[in-house]
């Protein structure tokens, strides 16, 4: 087939969707919530620890997709359960997902304003944003997946560069000393880390578009694994570089990380600038992800066309971008979303699966 | 509880903005849609419409009056309908021993008068050996005319459009049939060195004007009995020849047939450039880039059907198309291919390089300038401010003073006759840089800024994505004078957001970046060593895969 009109993305494309859904804010942010929660440096085991939770998390709701190539949840959910307790859940999940787009910009607009434009309004970075990104959703998941492709490895280049830049300040006794306190701190970082994975959901909907569903295991958890390991590097770089004391009082430690140090003799002394750059190109991957599953699920579980979803998405999303006033808001959004994807994965994959086993083994039943 | 949501709910200025978010890419929507619709209404009948061009065989069953075979009624329909314009000429003659009367019909200039008298005129009025009682078309063709390009024609209209077209066309009494005993030779340019695509090291040779010449090239680069050309005729109301070109055992036929349902529902009263059917045959035509491959290289063509794809060509203009195209082939030149592969890879780099710089440097100088003079090196920040001290405009405007200018210096130096056209340039940057310098309009970095985007324009290697490029800057500058670095990220964005969604002949515009396709980046930034290159474009899907036997 040469001119392909059906919306199916490869394996690779549908890892990379997986990754730039997830890897995003918390480049910023994780170091200093993990630290916090935890309180010694084993903060980095948090992480790893949370990305193989989140492995096996992933590994249910793939394999409940794959019981139904083809279809995505807001499809399924409603063949499992009935008509109505589906479309309540699939609800529960678009607004979960609209309130995660708005958290995003949120956050974006106020790393923005404190760093590169001070006293612009936020609607001012707000607006285009959105508008920016319903021009890549009205693309389909093809045009998504392929502007995820070329934006990946210019962010994962510059990140791995900042990242071997700021070894001239890493210190090995800042890691020190290692599980000092037992396992419990590592386990109490566990709650921040959950969150910096949110969005892993997005895995129901994308399995239903790949052109191989038998591959779907392999490729989402390299899907994961890639911001998994990029977040164990953050937060061992961090907090190696800035040693846990300063990486708890800074609100942005990474971005303080990389503007402790200068290369002198180069264009940019400081690399602030294209760390920035390309963790707001994440931003943006980040954002289009939930604003296409939110809008796909609209379309999908009310039976609508999918334009005037975007179209009916976009002040939506705006306003759940300005309901937090304050920063501290903002962070409480964060916290909460972080509980909705826990209270979410029981509800959705979990009873999912577990009726539709029930039904099927069970009661013999043809779902 | 109520208190703290209904404390949360936004106040009516919020929902002001979301109305804002809402109507405004409601509205660019509509309009965009119309203005596609509109656009696109105009550019193609109908599928099926018996108006549009016809492919030979079909032109040949179309049924129109006949020569009748009677020497006087012919001629006189035939001057009837031709005989008005000056330039046709008849030249009626007794053919020798058998006393029937014939003519030649021809239009000046466009006759070889020298094959003419010598093949025809000397042979039928002189040396005829008389041999048979009646003289017929087989033994004219057979025995008589001694001639290689020799063709009969029945029907009337169109011999007078062959004749009009430059056919020498010969009717003798008695016979029903027209004979065209000599071929159009109007005057035609000699061949030259490719003036869009110049090279140091390559060959020189380029299309001209001629299909049949341009053809020609394209079978003299080699042997090979796939290379197979379908002969078009495009135009409702003037015809031109149209070819498209492609090897038979490498193409995707798919691909193929899509590129000829679109070429014959070309409809248009003439197609005067290959720019026509370019647009004609476009996927997006809202697009700033361009879809096709407009080449005056044979070289370029052949190595283009080698990699599956097919090419155009239009009798009247020298430009081939190349379909489908891919971005990294606009920063592609054949000379990387005929330099070893270490030159021919830091092109590649240095192409991909200036391409970003024509696109986003003034927009970055915008974004650094006006809103984070703290992001670059201290020392620069206050070089550039001190010499910007006597400037009494904002940075874009700066900038749009010296961009405009440096567009309407080139737009000059090309129209320009060719002995002033460089002088003109040169005096013009000079005046226009120094002075405008010296006058206090314009800071001096920003004039090296200018410089080094225009320059870097001019080095991408098709002419039409440099036009690309430099009215996207433009864009780009009004992103960045708004929103500083962030516009300039939210421009970017765009522009990614745009060509992912770009499709040329169903190959993503985007490939091999995404779609990756990693064999298909030995070709990309790097130019491996041919040895290395062993398979066709992957993207193209071809028939044979292997570039070895």
């Amino acid at each position: 087939m040469f001119v392909r009109s059906d919306d199916k993305i490869t394996s690779g494309q549908a890892s990379l969707f997986l990754t730039n859904t997830v890897l995003g804010a918390g480049i910023l942010t994780l170091p200093r919530s993990v630290t916090e929660s935890a309180k010694t440096p084993d903060s980095w085991m948090s992480v790893l620890l949370g990305g193989l939770i989140v492995m096996l998390v992933i590994f249910v709701m793939v394999k409940l997709s794959q019981q139904f190539p083809g279809k995505t949840v807001y499809q399924y959910s409603k063949g499992i359960i009935g008509k109505f307790p589906g479309g309540f859940l699939s609800s529960l999940l678009i607004i979960y997902f609209i309130i995660i787009a708005g958290f995003e910009i949120r956050v974006l607009a106020e790393i923005t304003m404190f760093f590169l434009l001070e006293g612009t309004p936020v609607w001012a970075i707000v607006i285009p944003f959105i508008w920016v990104g319903a021009y890549l959703v009205f693309g389909g998941i093809n045009s998504i997946a392929r502007v995820y492709q070329i934006i990946f490895p210019i962010s994962l280049f510059i990140l791995i560069l900042c990242y071997i830049l700021s070894i001239r300040v890493f210190d090995i006794n800042h890691l020190r000393p290692v599980l000092s306190e037992g396992l419990m701190p590592v386990i109490k970082g566990l709650k921040s880390t959950v969150l910096v994975y949110t969005g892993c959901e997005v895995v129901m909907t994308i399995t239903a578009f790949m052109q191989h569903p038998q591959h779907a295991v392999k490729s989402m958890l390299a899907g994961i694994g890639i911001p998994m390991v990029l977040y164990l590097l953050t937060v061992i770089v961090v907090v190696g570089g800035l040693s846990i004391d300063s990486v708890t009082t800074s609100t942005w430690p990474t971005i303080d990380l990389v503007r402790s140090f200068e290369i002198s003799g180069f264009f940019f002394e400081r690399f602030e600038f294209p760390l920035l750059v390309i963790w707001m190109m994440q931003m943006f991957c980040n954002f289009c992800s939930f604003f296409f599953n939110a809008s796909l699920g609209i379309s999908q579980v009310f039976k609508l066309k999918i334009v005037p979803v975007i179209f009916g998405l976009m002040p939506l999303i705006f306003i759940s971008t300005m309901v937090p006033k304050r920063m501290n808001d903002v962070f409480a959004v964060g916290d909460a979303i972080g509980r909705m994807g826990i209270i979410l994965f029981i509800l959705l994959p979990v009873l999912l699966s577990v009726v539709l086993i029930i039904r099927k083994k069970g009661l013999k039943q043809n779902v | 509880m109520w208190s703290t949501i209904v404390s949360f709910i936004p106040d009516w200025k919020t929902f002001m903005q979301a109305a804002i978010t809402l109507v405004c890419p409601l509205g660019i929507y509509y309009l965009y849609n119309s203005l596609y619709s509109v656009v696109g209404s105009g550019r193609a009948s109908k599928a099926g419409k018996a108006s549009g061009p016809a492919s030979p065989e079909k032109m040949a069953t179309q049924t129109s009056p006949q020569l009748s075979g009677n020497y006087n009624a012919d001629l006189i329909s035939i001057k009837q309908a031709i005989g008005e314009n000056s330039d046709v000429h008849f030249r009626e003659f007794m053919v020798y021993g058998f006393n029937v009367q014939a003519v030649l019909i021809f239009i000046d200039g466009m006759q070889d008068e020298g094959l003419i008298n010598k093949q025809v005129l000397q042979v039928l009025m002189q040396d005829l050996k008389v041999d048979s009682e009646a003289i017929t078309l087989s033994s004219i063709k057979e025995k008589i005319l001694p001639l290689t390009e020799l063709s009969e024609i029945n029907e009337l209209e169109k011999l007078q459009e062959k004749i009009l077209f430059g056919y020498t066309a010969l009717i003798i009494e008695g016979m029903s049939t027209a004979l065209l005993v000599g071929l159009p030779s109007g005057s035609k340019r000699a061949i030259t060195e490719p003036v869009s695509e110049g090279l140091l090291r390559g060959p020189r040779i380029s299309f001209s004007e001629v299909l049949s010449e341009n053809t020609s090239m394209l079978r003299r680069q080699g042997l090979n009995k796939n290379l197979e050309m379908k002969l078009y005729e495009v135009g409702t109301s003037i015809k031109r020849k149209l070819v498209v070109a492609y090897i038979n055992d490498i193409v995707n036929p798919e691909l193929l047939q899509e590129v000829k349902d679109r070429i014959s529902k070309i409809d248009m009263d003439f197609i005067a450039e290959s720019g026509y059917v370019e647009q004609l045959i476009e996927d997006n035509y809202m697009s700033p880039f361009q879809q096709t491959q407009n080449t005056e290289r044979p070289d370029r063509v052949i190595n283009s059907l080698l990699e599956g794809r097919i090419a155009i060509l239009l009798d009247g203009t020298p430009f081939a198309l190349i379909v489908p195209v891919t971005f990294s082939m606009l920063l592609q030149s054949p000379e990387d291919y005929y330099e070893r592969w270490l030159p021919g890879t830091m092109y590649r780099i240095l192409r991909f390089f200036t391409a970003f710089l024509a696109l986003l440097s003034p927009a970055l100088y915008i974004s650094f300038i006006s809103f984070h003079p703290g992001l670059i090196p201290t020392q620069l920040a206050i070089t550039i401010i001190q010499t910007r001290q006597g400037v009494p405009f904002p940075s874009v405007i700066e900038v749009m003073i010296l961009e405009v200018s440096i567009e309407i210096l080139r737009e000059a130096g090309i129209r320009l006759p060719k002995p002033i056209g460089p002088a003109m340039g040169i005096v013009g940057g000079l005046i226009i840089g120094d002075a405008a310098v010296a006058a206090g309009i314009v800071s001096p970095f920003l004039v090296i800024v200018v410089a080094v985007t225009a320059i870097s324009s001019f080095s991408v290697p098709m002419y039409s994505t440099g036009i690309t490029l430099r009215i996207l800057r433009f864009a780009g500058m009004l992103f960045a004078s708004v929103l500083g670095m962030f516009g300039t990220i939210l421009f970017f964005l765009l522009i990614i957001i745009h060509l992912s969604k770009l499709k040329s002949f169903g190959v993503p515009y985007v490939t091999p970046f995404a779609p990756i396709r990693f064999s298909d980046w030995k070709d990309l930034y790097v130019r491996a060593p041919l040895s290395l290159m062993k398979r066709r474009p992957e993207m193209m899907k071809t028939q044979k895969k292997k570039r070895r036997s």
